[in-house]
């Protein structure tokens, strides 16, 4: 027994280093950056920056207006990310039911075929979707030939939306998918059997059941699509600059400190987001006293 | 009484291979009838197209005079506890057992007190707030039996519903399931594979073989008087020897002419000869009608079985008496001791004891299936 846990302690130091020096270190690091100022002097000056930092902003009728700069930056990252992951979810959940209801060798396809972008570079697939979506690309091409008007895509908040489901789709299908194909489908007889029709099957058993899926999803997509960054660049012409690229931008001015401050500041609150979905799982998804 | 639901010359095949071969049965209203068999004998089949979860190929299915073929399952008043229970593992005890009911849009208050009477009745009275995933195997049983009863449906089906507790739990649940049938006056259709479960708590039992139904009669019925060869296995222990009617109340077989009780069959008609074996009584071999050699003794607690072998036939005999391996032993044979039947395609293939299981005797017969 104790020659066996000791072999098992054993087969999880290299884990254990390996978190030690590529998560637990790092993660310090952007800590004491974010609380440090060029000199590593103790500081609250970049979180004081994050919030309160202006800049004054055209609107469309000429007039100008004043902003805070980071804040307004982050919560349109929030928006646009709400935005995606609800978009994700809306197409994903019936494929991912559709597919778990299919033959295996259907479902196998599907599969493949939804992983089969993730295997491409990730900025190929964005400068896909700008020769698709530019002012003479292959969607107005195909809008005028149909003798459409052609439409600006490109540098909108639609575009940049788009990019970010396309690149994060699979991540919502993924994990519901694998809950519904092993989902007991003796549960769904049981509540047919109990007196529900179709459709009250999906919503008292199929989708309750479900929601780890979903809540997992949710998390898959939301959280790096929030940070992302160089879609909004490339898609959105660099008009809708987003947390990620504000950091990136940082980062690359050699605003190191600055750069692990928002850092930091996305970290906790996606840390407090996840929490709070966390236990809102664990109060309303499995019902009940567990003694 | 009266028949709540007939299935007419039923027959279904799940690619292309025949499950049900046109059965048709009548279940009573009130009565506790169990269909018993071998896995594969399509006892679940006819279960599931009685809760209409399969559609007869042929046939129908008939529920208090409609016709209900094409009836989903959601509009039969008819409940179901499934094989492993398939409770909701969302849910607490309590929204298990009141899922049917909100489905019904029954009133809060109602629900409650149908709950907790229901909860009352399986004896989880204090529950109602558990996760299901925190009970034990019987525990989650009552729960299912309560959520199939709640809305009080005309028939329950149980699908092998004690298959996963132990022994003496489901000695319990038996007596239990059996009680609330006479409580409640619902109709139970019962599905098992287990003889002792069917004999103990049925009103009548069906016996299933191949898609075919072979039997039908209550449990003494079935166990003093089985049709053929395969309901005299698959019931109890039986020898089964092949004789010859020589007239009414006379048969051979074994190198002797009996006295029984069995008459209706033609001059010298091959039959099957059921003995049971606790119906053979063991004397000196001077006395016995025949005699045989015992080949095997083992100690089961109230008796001991022995094997003995008689003229390359051998039987199972259970006996209080003490025997020793190797002993040549006498046999004797009471009128009533003796059950005849009719020959069927299943002579010759149960009813010998030189093994207990059919694998057995595949083993130490390769090929024997091509026969």
């Amino acid at each position: 027994m104790n020659h066996k846990l000791n072999t098992y302690r054993l087969m999880l130091l290299p884990y254990s280093v390996w978190s030690v020096l590529f998560i637990l270190v790092p993660l310090a690091f952007v800590g004491y950056y974010a609380f440090t100022d060029d000199s590593f002097s103790f500081t609250l000056e970049h979180f004081t920056r994050f919030f309160t930092a202006t800049s004054t902003i055209a609107n469309d009728d000429g007039t100008t207006q004043e902003v805070r700069t980071y804040v307004l930056i982050f919560l349109r990252s929030v928006r646009l990310a709400c935005i995606s992951t609800f978009i994700c979810l809306l197409l994903g959940y019936p494929l991912a039911y559709i597919m778990s209801k299919a033959k295996e060798r259907t479902q196998n396809l599907m599969m493949t075929l939804i992983m089969i972008p993730m295997w491409m570079n990730f900025l190929i697939r964005t400068y896909a979707w700008m020769t698709i979506m530019q002012d003479t690309g292959i969607l107005n091409n195909i809008l005028e030939s149909l003798g459409f008007a052609r439409i600006r895509i490109i540098g909108t908040e639609t575009a940049v939306i788009i990019g970010m489901v396309y690149d994060y789709f699979p991540y919502m299908v993924l994990p519901i998918y694998s809950i519904m194909a092993k989902m007991d489908t003796r549960l769904v007889e049981a509540a047919r059997d109990l007196g529900c029709g179709s459709l009250a099957v999906l919503r008292r058993v199929i989708f309750p059941l479900s929601l780890p899926g979903v809540i997992s999803g949710i998390t898959m997509v939301l959280i790096p699509s929030i940070s992302t960054f160089y879609i909004s660049q490339k898609l959105g012409n660099g008009k809708f600059l987003l947390i990620g690229d504000v950091i990136e931008g940082q980062y690359v001015a050699n605003n190191l400190h600055f750069a692990a401050a928002i850092a930091f500041i996305l970290m906790v609150i996606l840390l407090a987001a996840m929490a709070v979905v966390k236990y809102g799982t664990e109060r309303y998804v499995y019902g009940g006293e567990s003694e | 009484m009266d028949k709540i639901i007939e299935l007419k010359n039923i027959s279904k095949s799940f690619d292309g291979e025949t499950v049900l071969d046109n059965i048709s049965l009548d279940i009573y209203d009130n009565e506790f009838i169990t269909l018993l068999g071998p896995s594969g004998c399509g006892k679940t089949t006819t279960l599931r197209m009685i809760g209409g979860f399969v559609q007869p190929d042929q046939g129908d299915v008939i529920f208090m005079g409609q016709r209900i073929n094409d009836v989903p399952p959601h509009k039969r008043n008819v409940n179901t506890v499934f094989q492993k229970y398939a409770l909701f593992p969302h849910l607490n005890v309590f929204e298990n057992v009141a899922f049917p009911l909100r489905e019904k849009g029954v009133p809060k208050k109602e629900i409650k007190e149908k709950v907790d009477e229901m909860l009352s009745l399986v004896m989880l009275s204090g529950f109602a707030n558990r996760r299901v995933t925190s009970l034990s195997g019987g525990q989650q049983q009552r729960v299912a039996i309560a959520r199939a009863l709640v809305s009080h449906p005309r028939v329950l089906l149980l699908d092998e519903p004690l298959g996963a507790l132990d022994l003496k739990l489901r000695k319990d649940m038996q007596q239990e399931l059996k009680k609330i049938q006479k409580s409640t006056g619902i109709t139970f259709v019962f599905v098992t594979h287990d003889q002792e479960e069917a004999l103990s708590m049925s009103d009548t039992i069906v016996v299933m073989s191949e898609g075919k139904i072979q039997q039908i009669g209550t449990p003494t019925d079935i166990y003093n008087e089985p049709m053929n060869a395969f309901v005299a296995d698959f019931i109890g222990e039986s020898n089964i020897v092949d004789g010859v009617m020589l007239a009414d109340y006379k048969v051979r077989f074994a190198k002797h002419t009996f006295d029984c009780l069995d008459a209706g069959f033609g001059k010298n008609e091959p039959v099957d000869v059921v003995v049971r074996p606790e119906d053979v009584d063991i004397v000196p071999a001077d006395a016995g009608m025949f005699r045989g050699t015992v080949t095997s003794v083992t100690f089961m607690g109230v008796h001991n079985e022995i094997i003995v072998d008689i003229d390359g036939f051998k039987w199972m005999i259970q006996t209080t008496d003490s025997v020793n391996e190797g002993e040549v032993i006498g046999l004797k044979l009471d009128p009533d001791a003796i059950h005849i039947m009719k020959k069927s395609k299943y002579s010759g293939m149960f009813g010998d004891y030189s093994s207990y299981s059919d694998e057995l005797d595949e083993l130490s017969n390769p090929g024997g299936e091509e026969e």
